[in-house]
């Protein structure tokens, strides 16, 4: 009995490779434990220096407390020395109309609508109007001023200094009078803007040949434009501690869950950084998971996509500066769909999206599939052409693993290079970088030519997603597969795929699973999912945003 | 991570957790098991009568754990027979399930060394395996549940594809005479059929984790949880018996396998499938390893009233080592068979009885 146990008991190195099996892991979870641990208390050091940044911030902010006194040179040196100092703010002083009243005004070169300055707000305050403001002084001109002498739309009266320098700063003009306590702020803004072009990162062939600019206001009112809609709400928010900016939100107030919004807006009110550039930055801040390799925020530069979004239930965020705007929150599904697939016949745009899906997958699975096979299952493949791959893998003097390697290193950086590139070189780049790829490659014995095919094909497949990062991301996850498919074969990639999945069933993305609707089921968001079914037949929003208006089309 | 019972899952969720559950091993095993005890080609009845047994069992936990629907049986056991002995039942429990989990684990690597990796070591198999379970485990229930949601649609299109496939060599005359030699033989395979359905204990667990509302609707998830792998069974059994004829099952360890290796398909991109099969294969050991190893540290934790992570990564090198123990194939499946035979008394005795108890206790109240 006892000997019987004892030869059952396993060898020492089965006990070490179980303690390993423990160890690794629990290594791994201390390590990333530390890591964000770390994480955390540099949050904190940052909130410190940001606080005491506040601090200093605050020197300033105490400033803003100082009023205009209504004494025209006080007033006046108070805005000099402030801003005087600039090449490009101006001053400029006159008296209004034909009396003794002195008046200034103060502005940004540049910023500024010059013209309106010229023709309507200098002309009006310096002809010679009427007697009757001659005789008209402090609390009385102001409201002269604002009623009968400036003719235009946004006149603003301020009282505070620093405030009224930020308007000057952004393009505004500030009036000074003498004997008036307040200040006029005018609002001259004009900012240089492009024209509306088609976005370059989201061509479609039918659909609005408009995209978002770097304006917020043309931003917002593409948004507007879209049709009359009472219940969009644009909401305002400023970020940046340092670089003040605008940002927007915008959702459709019947649709939208009401903890989404607050949500979103607590997770931008937490963001305390200096300067905000893009709103890159915003999507990574406000993002679930920064450890995923997956985006958990839209980005686009279409407003026919936002207002889709937004009629879904979901929120966008506009930031100043930037024609991408971001959707939250966002399921993997949406990274492959694009609003053409709306625009076109159920039929052609079913077909697809099936093939976009079918695209992701070679994308991701393409070469390591091909090494799996080359090198460890060659018997499952069909005989002819296992015979036929074999043949023309005879003179490669590397296994699969770094002839694939090679080949899909060679195509990212081919990809990056001609990213970067000025337009005219763009092509050339092509040219002789295919010519490399393809023929050279192959004649040289380096790679096979099935190789190359298949490098192709995953390149190709990974520009049929039309989000450009979801394409990096799975380009990504590619080499991954690959590794592990040199390792263990066919059973490294199904260990892969389920670490995938276990990697995304955990990952959400605003309270979101990001593989809704594909699980939890939910089989009346899958009219809209890997096929788009006829218009007629989606009569509800997805029900994963849980929107509180859930019918779309009417009976 | 704690142990209390935040998560929440469907019905959906919970219909697809047993059926992922019960299909691993029998898939590939089942035919040959089988075969072994009735020796005539009657074994698919005896599959349908061990899945109909399944259920009545399965129906029983249920029954049991709705009496008390907020808490999982490592909880309520000991209300019904006292501290010591619900102790005791439930170490048994959590043994059962870590112990089965490094069966699968076992199984799969043997599976995957002979057909897939020859010459990788086993513990270069296991370990990554063991790892990615660990990580999706964190996750807790939902997590899980998840996962499965996405293994189950892929297993069943791929499995009645090769099944279909297979057609091919199908042979009707190897599946008569019915029931030749009457009765007898049949109901001598009904046990280790039955054994093949090992998966609806978990219900004892499950109920807990189901919403409020739905509770009710247990016995229905696991008579769905059951139907769906029975269908299997039924579909491998009789297509590997028509294919291979009762000799030929016999002779061959993974009769099923072989059955895909015994046909090709010339014209299609591959002539032979059984890859197919491998893959969806190991994602149901996979599926089958998570949620057995899931129950056990979940069961320690509550025992213990403690976090799970701990036992998370405690009960690692404990299954590798149970993994490891089995000297060859043969030990392996006699190890599997004790192990069918713990269940036996497990989920079939004890539930039935504490069923009573707490029945005669509740009148007393």
């Amino acid at each position: 009995m006892w000997e019987k146990v004892i030869s059952y008991m396993p060898h020492w190195q089965v006990f070490l490779q179980g303690f390993l099996a423990f160890f690794i892991p629990y290594l791994i979870y201390k390590l990333f434990h530390v890591f964000l641990f770390v994480n955390k208390s540099n949050g904190k050091i940052e909130m410190k220096e940001n606080s005491e940044q506040v601090e200093m911030v605050h020197i300033p902010i105490q400033k803003t407390l100082e009023q205009f006194t209504g004494d025209f040179n006080k007033d006046l040196l108070q805005m000099r020395k402030e801003l005087g100092h600039n090449w490009d703010i101006h001053f400029r002083e006159f008296q209004i109309g034909n009396t003794d009243n002195r008046a200034a005004i103060v502005f940004l070169k540049g910023l500024c609508d010059k013209e309106l300055i010229d023709k309507h707000i200098l002309k009006s305050l310096m002809n010679g109007h009427t007697e009757k403001s001659s005789v008209l002084r402090g609390h009385e001109l102001q409201q002269s001023i604002r009623n009968e002498i400036l003719p235009v739309s946004e006149l603003l009266e301020e009282s505070k200094v620093m405030k009224a320098v930020g308007k000057v700063l952004t393009g505004s003009t500030v009036l000074i009078v003498d004997g008036i306590q307040n200040v006029f702020i005018i609002g001259t803004a004009h900012g240089k803007t492009r024209n509306l072009e088609e976005p370059v990162s989201e061509a479609m062939v039918r659909g609005p040949r408009v995209g978002f600019t770097e304006k917020l206001s043309v931003n917002t009112s593409l948004l507007r434009q879209h049709g009359e809609n009472r219940n969009l709400s644009i909401i305002e928010m400023e970020v940046g501690e340092r670089t003040k900016k605008e940002l927007v939100l915008a959702y459709i107030d019947e649709i939208v869950q009401p903890n989404l919004v607050k949500e979103v807006k607590e997770r931008i009110e937490t963001i305390h950084l200096d300067d905000v550039a893009e709103s890159g930055y915003i999507e990574q801040l406000i993002e679930d998971d920064y450890l995923s390799p997956f985006s958990q925020v839209q980005s686009t530069e279409r407003p026919d996509r936002v207002i889709a979004a937004l009629l879904e239930g979901r929120v966008a965020i506009l930031l100043d500066g930037t024609p991408f705007a971001l959707i939250v929150p966002v399921t993997f599904n949406m990274l492959l769909q694009s609003p053409e697939d709306y625009y076109e016949r159920w039929l052609s745009s079913s077909l697809i999206r099936l093939l976009r899906y079918f695209a992701a997958g070679i994308s991701l699975f393409g070469p390591s599939l091909y090494i799996a096979f080359v090198s460890f299952h060659q018997g499952l493949i069909p005989t002819k052409l296992a015979l036929s791959m074999m043949a023309t893998r005879q003179g490669v003097p590397f296994p699969a693993l770094i002839e694939a390697l090679i080949m899909e290193v060679a195509i990212e950086i081919l990809r990056e290079a001609g990213l970067r590139l000025p337009k005219p070189i763009g092509p050339t780049m092509g040219i002789v970088g295919g010519l490399v790829i393809g023929e050279a490659a192959v004649q040289a014995g380096i790679v096979s030519p099935i190789m190359v095919i298949v490098v192709a094909l995953t390149a190709i497949s990974s520009f049929a997603i039309p989000q450009y990062n979801a394409g990096i991301t799975l380009r990504m996850l590619r080499f991954v597969a690959m590794f592990s498919a040199a390792l263990f074969g066919l059973y490294g990639i199904i260990l892969f795929f389920l670490f995938l999945c276990s990697h995304l069933v955990k990952l959400k993305s605003f309270g979101v699973s990001y593989l809704s609707p594909t699980i939890p089921y939910r089989a009346g968001d899958w009219k809209d999912f890997m096929v788009r079914m006829p218009l007629k037949m989606m009569k509800h929003r997805p029900r994963l945003l849980k929107p509180k208006d859930s019918v779309r089309k009417g009976e | 991570m704690n142990s209390s019972m935040k998560d929440k899952i469907t019905t959906s969720q919970a219909v697809v957790i047993i059926i992922n559950y019960i299909l691993a091993t029998g898939i590939l095993t089942l035919p040959r098991a089988s075969v072994e005890k009735v020796k005539t080609p009657d074994v698919w009845i005896s599959v349908f009568l061990g899945g109909v047994v399944a259920m009545i069992a399965g129906v029983i936990i249920v029954k049991l754990s709705q009496q008390y629907p907020d808490k999982t049986f490592y909880q309520y056991n000991q209300d019904i027979i006292g501290k010591w002995l619900g102790w005791f039942i439930s170490a048994c429990v959590i043994a059962y399930f870590f112990t089965i989990s490094a069966f699968e684990v076992r199984i799969m690597a043997e599976v995957t060394s002979l057909f897939l990796l020859e010459g990788t070591p086993t513990w270069a198999i296991i370990l990554p395996f063991l790892w990615v379970g660990l990580y999706l485990i964190s996750g807790g229930i939902n997590t899980i549940a998840r996962l499965f949601e996405i293994i189950f649609p892929i297993t069943f299109v791929i499995f009645l594809l090769v099944a279909f496939l297979s057609l091919g060599i199908f042979e009707i005359d190897n599946l008569r005479p019915v029931l030749g030699l009457g009765v007898v033989p049949m109901l001598k395979g009904i046990k280790t059929a039955t054994l093949a359905f090992l998966g609806p204990e978990i219900m004892l667990l499950l109920v807990a984790f189901m919403y409020p509302s739905d509770k009710s609707k247990a016995v229905k998830v696991v008579l769905a949880g059951i139907a769906i792998p029975l269908l299997f069974y039924v579909i491998t059994v009789v297509m590997v018996i028509g294919a291979l004829s009762i000799e030929g099952v016999l002779t061959r360890t993974w009769p099923t396998i072989e059955l895909m290796r015994s046909f090709e398909i010339p014209g299609l991109i591959f002539e032979r499938f059984e890859s197919f099969l491998l893959v969806i294969w190991i994602m149901q050991i996979f599926a089958t390893f998570t949620i057995t190893y899931y129950a056990a540290t979940l069961g320690l934790a509550q025992l213990f009233k403690k976090n799970m992570h701990p036992f998370l990564y405690g009960l690692l090198p404990i299954i590798y080592i149970i993994a490891m123990t089995p000297k060859n194939i043969n030990d392996l499946f006699t190890f599997g068979d004790k192990i069918g035979h713990a269940a036996l008394i497990l989920f079939g005795v004890v539930p039935i009885t504490l069923l009573l108890i707490s029945k005669l206790k509740g009148k007393k109240a």
